[in-house]
């Protein structure tokens, strides 16, 4: 069996059996980084949320339709992270495959984001997200059989590159003093992340960026924030970090000083150039990030030694 | 990092006084205002039976605030909202072309602007997120309102706009009421008519466009009607009749930030709306004069001097006050007589 798929594996990276380059379409930034490591050269991955977008939110162009329909293969997150795509991929599905790679996963895995809804943001655990290379592997495999040993043995390269990540992960998370170790964001995505590495998580808003923050929630975290001497609060880059702007300012009054982590990569992975492309540089810099703006306490009240600012 | 901006440090000294969380003052004063600032400006609008300005404002607020993203690559408040008032402006300044120039009911001009303007802005937002631009996040944000985020910053801008209205408004009083009255004297008298309804134009888009952050533009013209409709019950003149109005814009705001601290989950801006609605149910139904209540009440009592063979010209002037249709323009306003009281 191994033998059988070293021998696929290396006649198909020399030219030999494989034709033109599946074409299948990615919803998101996370999902396309995804199935580009899983497939390689094999398939041509476009990604149908350029980044920076919130695919909560995302609406389909009529363009779009096109695009997807003239795929082979369709590759969701899942989980409803995809909100108002949903039901162009349930008709899409009548026409073409379409996998949600993230439903596949063992449901006593997902946290819940309300009673009975799971929370979509499995990725953010990267030995969670593991698990995914190879339901994309055996997606690929049925539309593409001839290289289906190609994209298995690449499954498995992915999922032990993403277990490092888990480790290094957490060894840098760790050397955040325990005390320190919260997250405050925007919106509830970073759960797995939080479960995961062990540092708690809390979002302005809720799992779904479609859901307003209310004020009582902005005098929630204030208090919190107060109360628990959090450092810094991060922003994303796909959602409007004025909830999170308005936080700093409360706590300002309160005589707390709260340093701006950052913002973190959350529902899309970085523009080209912006060194956060894959799920894997993203996570790292997220990772970064947050190590920066909590390893160190934040000075009492009104002293004036916050000018450090953010870190690199 | 953003702990000290020029009016924050007033808000800052006030905060400790109050009793309330930071935030919520800092909302509270920001929604206060414009609540309040809306009611004096909508009453303009609605004596110049144009209640329909503020949605035609309202609408026409996204594609500017998108354009200007698009064109600058600035996503900040005052940014957006410089280019929400340019492209509401320009779309009532068209409106009025419409009006002078062909002969298309106001009504139907007004409906035809608002699709036209917003189908507009709903198109240019729905472009900048398939490019996956930045920003489409916080321009949607403009569409439902978004008061929790409010910060000091913005709060100092809006309740500065809000307040240089309602002084603009006390200044030029004379000259809009009487052309919101009667269009046609005024002109005759020699009043600049174009030039003062420009100018309730441009203050009615400057309410809609401060309103924005909080009630969001589908609901900010709602603090230009239901105030001063509400205001409306209870007088017959116009000076208290804009300080009523004044006053239910600044309740309903109170109440609405109120009502959305105990209910988590219910928004800010529909809360305001919905208040302001409440106070205006109140009103049409209790105000002592014109209240469906007292009307009712007068009818029977009406009835009951007929059948007791008492009718005579107070009955007539009362049943003139019966059928008198809203709004102040309608015709000269009736002196209650002593004998209408029972």
């Amino acid at each position: 069996m191994l033998g059988v798929g070293l021998a696929y594996g290396r006649t198909g990276a020399g030219g030999g059996p494989a034709g033109p380059p599946v074409p299948v379409i990615a919803t998101t930034t996370v999902v396309a980084d995804l199935v580009r490591c899983v497939a390689g050269d094999r398939v041509a991955v476009e990604c149908l949320m350029p980044p920076g977008v919130d695919p909560h939110v995302y609406r389909a162009t009529p363009r779009d339709a096109g695009r997807l329909l003239a795929a082979r293969l369709v590759v969701a997150s899942g989980l409803r992270l995809e909100g108002r795509l949903a039901t162009l991929l349930e008709r899409l599905g009548e026409r073409v495959p379409v996998v949600h790679v993230a439903d596949g996963l063992p449901r006593d895995r997902l946290l819940e984001a309300a009673p009975g809804i799971p929370d979509p943001h499995v990725w953010f655990d990267a030995a969670l997200w593991s698990e995914t290379p190879r339901l994309v592997a055996d997606a690929l495999a049925s539309v593409d059989p001839v290289s289906a040993e190609h994209y298995r043995a690449r499954a498995d390269a992915c999922a032990a590159r993403l277990l490092s990540l888990d480790h290094s992960i957490r060894g840098a998370i760790a050397s955040i003093p325990r005390d320190r170790r919260v997250l405050v964001t925007s919106h509830d995505a970073f759960r797995y992340f939080g479960r995961a590495y062990g540092i708690e998580v809390v979002g302005v808003q809720g799992t779904n960026t479609s859901a307003e923050a209310g004020l009582g929630d902005i005098n929630r975290l204030v208090e919190l924030i107060v109360s628990r001497r959090i450092p810094a609060v991060f922003a994303e880059t796909s959602v409007t970090d004025r909830d999170v702007v308005a936080l700093v300012e409360g706590a300002a009054a309160r005589g707390r000083r709260v340093r701006f982590g950052g913002r973190l990569y959350a529902d899309s992975l970085g523009a080209a150039g912006s060194g956060a492309e894959t799920l894997a540089a993203a996570l790292q810099a997220n990772t970064a990030l947050i190590v920066a703006a909590l390893r160190e306490p934040v000075a009492d009240a009104a002293p004036p030694s916050d000018a450090m600012g953010i870190g690199p | 990092m953003t702990a000290s901006f020029a009016g924050v440090p007033c808000l800052a000294v006030a905060f400790p006084a109050t009793g309330l969380a930071y935030n919520t003052l800092v909302v509270l004063v920001a929604v206060a205002t414009v609540g309040c600032a809306g009611g004096v400006v909508g009453t303009l609008a609605l004596l110049r039976k144009r209640p329909l300005l503020g949605d035609a404002a309202a609408h026409a607020t996204l594609v500017g605030a998108a354009a200007i993203v698009l064109l600058t690559g600035r996503r900040d408040l005052p940014t957006l909202l410089t280019g929400a008032a340019a492209s509401s402006f320009a779309a009532l300044c068209l409106l009025a072309l419409i009006r002078r120039c062909t002969r298309t009911r106001d009504d139907a001009a007004t409906a035809i602007l608002i699709g036209v303007s917003f189908g507009a802005g709903v198109s240019v937002v729905t472009w900048m997120m398939a490019r996956g631009l930045p920003g489409s996040g916080t321009i949607e944000q403009l569409l439902l309102g978004h008061a929790a985020a409010v910060t000091a910053r913005d709060a100092t801008l809006l309740a500065a706009v809000a307040l240089a209205t309602v002084l603009v408004v006390a200044a030029t009083l004379k000259e809009t009421v009487a052309v919101a009255f009667d269009a046609a004297f005024a002109a005759a008298g020699g009043w600049p008519v174009g030039l003062i309804d420009n100018a309730v134009t441009a203050l009615v888009v400057l309410m809609v466009v401060v309103g924005l952050p909080t009630a969001g533009g589908v609901l900010v013209s709602a603090l230009l009607v239901i105030p001063p409709v509400a205001a409306r019950q209870w007088t017959e003149r116009v000076g208290p009749l804009l300080v009523l109005a004044g006053l239910v814009g600044l309740a309903s705001a109170v109440l609405g930030v109120l009502a959305s601290i105990a209910w988590p989950g219910l928004p800010t801006g529909p809360a305001v709306v919905l208040s302001a609605a409440l106070i205006c149910l109140v009103s049409i139904l209790g105000a002592p004069g014109r209240g469906l209540v007292a009307r009712r009440w007068r009818e029977r009592e009406l009835v009951r001097r007929w059948a007791a063979g008492r009718l005579t010209e107070e009955g007539l002037a009362l049943e003139r006050g019966l059928h008198e249709p809203w709004g102040l323009a309608a015709g000269p306003s009736i002196t209650v007589p002593e004998s209408r009281r029972p």
